[in-house]
């Protein structure tokens, strides 16, 4: 048997010289084949890589025990620049394209480390043929594509080295279904020309379709491995990732059981979810159309989602109900408050609370602070008190750090309070985002991909966490996500959105049978 | 209207050499992420080295070790004290930047003392007279050279795989290290291009009408600052158009001081930052700054 290509042995990482990412974690990828690794939030993943690609310095991370051998050398003394050179590339999770670049600056940017003229026109005619589109929209800035095309560029830019071994980080991340499916084909494109591929994934099944082997990873160590095979007919799997097992989330199994989660938060107001009405609401950004006459209505008290491929203006329609963006023409009504005509400090008075998709926190604050900070619309005593730590302020504090501490429960990052937010995995930042909005009390919870990034299983706690709030305390919650599953279980009416418009609207029963649905957002592979 | 053409004239031509030194600060600042306060001594020393060599070695090669000194001074900064700071952060390193244009300038008005030193340039006093409009030989070749720098810059930055490297470095450097660009490289290119930009704009600050090489030549370099600012702190185009805004302001400041006499004394100090104050009221991220949070 000839040496693998990547050999890691007994690996551990640290983080800040304390907090332990991972533990003796042991894996290979054989030349020519492509490696799943499969795990939820906070597992190590995204380590495991990094300690691979040798960029885990930039982060704050280190390793301290054991080996890591790629094509026969030792990596212990190696930068992230000679990896690139002898072969090893990874494609970060988040795409992270260079945004003001154009898309031929991007993949150059890539292939910076090929000296010879020739071989870097032959890369990027490879790309090119790979991803077509890419070569359509070749002098347009990066930071114009939408996430399906982003993503594409993301890999593109990893292959111009023509590298010997590709690390994917979350490919599949914020994208549709049918997406997923392509970005799934295009793996198997890459492996097909001789790339071997170590590919971190939460679509199991997606993971699971494309690998030879994989590897589950939790709390820092591996606790599975086998063949894609072997390891998707197992029932822990399928039960926690690929959610075909007994505890599917979906909203049958909950409908006649009580609440299972203890909430015990209190509203310091007595504000009741009013309904939310979208009229004809239209945005324009420059000469693109984002949203055009797109018109739906969330009753008070009610779990409302909105599906559709990206770039369907999903985002763009959160984006303008919490006010960060200004709507070109149409209103849309709070109860009895105009919300379009109001800047978001006002919006957020008016008990409305939102999540971004792109993760907005304070990186270098701790999760209890970030949760604090969303307390600020319910905290009563001023500047000047809490500075003085005169004893009604001292007060409050400890009832909101007990508030914010109840929430965190409930979304079960207690014991991350005490983390600062940048030592956190994609999907803990998820739900710690959830836990400040959350925090201000809302009526109306906007939610912006909650669970992307998240195995099926944390993806079925969250739901569950998200109906608990929006049973205690009766709110409206409106969410953007592309976890089917999720959004089936979860949601009481969906709006779906392709190209700015409507194009259906109904119960998930309906919404799922829609022959249009199908061919613009789910694919066949839902059906 | 000559008068006015002539004011014109001469604060573009002023504000090409400002905006030689506001794409120095923007090129650090971008590639390393240091707001770089030393800058106006690195400018200092290049236009030193110039006015002390011209006599043995001739003018132009004196010329040539000034840019390549200020560019090899700059780069020593950056690998020997911005590498090495324990705590990288924008403030420490700012404060560490301060400190080093002390130490610079201490030595070299140690060095200068009260003298004004030629810069024994070969176009010397000569003024260039084109319509009614004269204007000083220095500051004809200053805008002439300039647009062929700024041209170069354009070169490099959009066409050679060095400068969108560089580029990638600014905009994500975590990323970009991920692609193979070693940071500590493009961070060396950043700081050798600021400082030979430095050296070249000193030169001309330091040409007539200016009597030559003082130590307060640093100071001079300041006034880039505003134009820096406004122009968006992270934009190379931004840093060129600012120089020109600052540089005509100051010029029209200057040129017209006797009837804005109401206005007090010294406008044309206080005009660059009263602008730069006007501009970032109404776009907080200045002119070309990159917006945060383009995507919410």
């Amino acid at each position: 048997m000839p040496d693998p290509l990547l050999t890691v042995d007994d690996l551990t990482v640290a983080y800040d010289g304390a907090v332990q990412a991972l533990r003796g974690v042991s894996l290979r990828v054989d030349a020519g084949s492509v490696v799943a690794v499969l795990g939820s939030n906070g597992a190590g993943k995204t380590t495991l890589l990094r300690a691979v690609s040798r960029s885990l310095g930039t982060v704050g991370g280190a390793v301290t025990g054991g080996t890591v051998r790629f094509d026969g050398q030792d990596l212990a003394r190696r930068d992230a620049s000679w990896a690139v050179r002898a072969g090893l590339v990874q494609v970060p999770e988040g795409r992270r394209i260079f945004r003001d670049l154009t898309v031929e600056e991007n993949l150059r940017a890539g292939g910076f480390t090929v000296r010879d003229a020739r071989a870097r026109t032959e890369a990027t005619d490879r790309v090119l043929d790979l991803f077509p589109i890419l070569a359509d929209r070749r002098h347009q800035r990066g930071g114009l594509l939408s996430g399906g095309q982003q993503q594409m560029l993301a890999m593109g830019r990893g292959l111009m080295t023509s590298p010997k071994l590709l690390l994917l980080d979350e490919p599949s991340l914020g994208l549709a279904p049918q997406l997923v499916e392509q970005i799934g084909d295009i793996i198997e494109q890459i492996h097909a020309q001789g790339t071997s591929v170590l590919l971190i994934e939460q679509n199991a099944s997606m993971g699971l379709r494309v690998a030879d082997r994989a590897y589950v990873l939790e709390v820092g160590t591996i606790t599975a491995s086998g063949t894609a095979a072997e390891l998707a007919s197992t029932d822990d799997i399928r039960d926690r990732y690929l959610g075909v097992g007994t505890s599917s989330p979906t909203r049958t199994t909950h409908e006649d059981e009580p609440v299972d989660v203890p909430v015990h938060l209190r509203r310091s107001s007595t504000a009741a979810a009013q309904e939310l009405r979208v009229e004809d609401l239209t945005v324009r950004f420059g000469g693109i159309t984002a949203l055009s006459g797109v018109s739906f209505t969330v009753a008070a008290g009610t779990i409302h989602a909105l599906i559709g491929p990206n770039g369907a203006g999903k985002s763009t329609c959160i984006n303008v109900l919490g006010g960060a963006y200004r709507a070109t023409s149409g209103t849309v009504h709070y109860g009895d408050a105009t919300v379009s005509a109001l800047p978001s400090h006002r919006i957020a008075d008016l008990g409305v609370a939102r999540t971004f998709q792109n993760i907005s926190l304070s990186l270098e604050a701790t999760v209890e602070d970030n949760l604090l900070v969303g307390r600020h619309r319910v905290m009563r005593t001023g500047t000047a008190a809490q500075a003085l730590r005169l004893p009604h302020a001292r007060k409050e504090e400890r009832t909101e750090r007990e508030a914010v501490r109840r929430i965190a429960v409930l979304l079960g990052i207690e014991s991350l309070l005490d983390r600062a937010v940048h030592t956190l995995s994609y999907g803990d930042r998820k739900r710690v985002e959830m836990g400040r909005a959350l925090a201000a009390e809302p009526t109306l919870l906007l939610l912006d991909e909650p669970v992307a990034g998240m195995t099926h299983g944390e993806s079925a706690v969250m739901a569950d966490a998200i109906r608990a709030v929006q049973q205690e305390l009766g709110l409206s919650v409106l969410l953007v996500e592309h976890d089917m599953p999720f959004v089936m279980g979860l949601a009481e009416r969906i709006t779906v959105l392709d190209f700015g418009k409507r194009i259906a609207e109904g119960s998930p029963q309906d919404v799922q049978r829609d022959p249009e649905v199908l061919r613009a957002y789910l694919g066949t592979a839902a059906a | 209207m000559t008068y006015l053409l002539t004011q014109l004239a001469n604060g573009l031509s002023y504000g090409l050499i400002l905006g030689l030194i506001a794409v120095g600060f923007v090129i650090v600042f971008t590639s390393t992420g240091v707001l770089n306060f030393a800058h106006g001594s690195v400018l200092l020393a290049g236009a030193y080295l110039v006015a002390v060599l011209h006599d043995p070695i001739g003018f132009w090669a004196a010329a040539v070790v000034g840019i390549a000194g200020a560019a090899l001074l700059a780069v020593l900064i950056n690998a020997v004290l911005v590498r090495n700071l324990a705590e990288a952060n924008p403030g420490t390193a700012a404060i560490l930047m301060l400190g080093v244009d002390i130490l610079l300038l201490t030595e070299l008005t140690r060095r200068i003392g009260n003298r004004v030193l030629t810069i024994g340039s070969p176009w010397g006093a000569d003024v260039f007279s084109f319509g009614g409009i004269t204007l000083p030989m220095s500051r004809v070749i200053a805008a002439g050279l300039a647009l062929v720098v700024f041209a170069l810059l354009w070169f490099l930055f959009a066409r050679t795989g060095t400068g969108i490297a560089m580029r990638a470095a600014a905009a994500d450097g975590d990323t970009a290290s991920l692609m193979g660009i070693r940071l500590s490289r493009t961070g060396a290119a950043g700081w050798a291009l600021a400082g030979a930009l430095a050296a070249i704009a000193g030169i001309f600050l330091a040409s007539f009408p200016a009597p030559g090489v003082a130590p307060t030549l640093a100071i001079s370099a300041f006034a880039a600052i505003p134009a820096w600012v406004l122009g968006g702190f992270d934009s190379v185009v931004g840093a060129i158009v600012g120089g020109l805004i600052i540089g005509v302001v100051t010029a029209l400041a200057v040129g017209y001081e006797s009837e804005l006499h109401f206005l007090g004394r010294g406008l044309g100090e206080v005009v660059p930052y009263a602008v730069m104050i006007l501009v970032l009221l109404v776009r907080p991220s200045g002119l070309f700054g990159r917006k945060e949070a383009v995507r919410v």
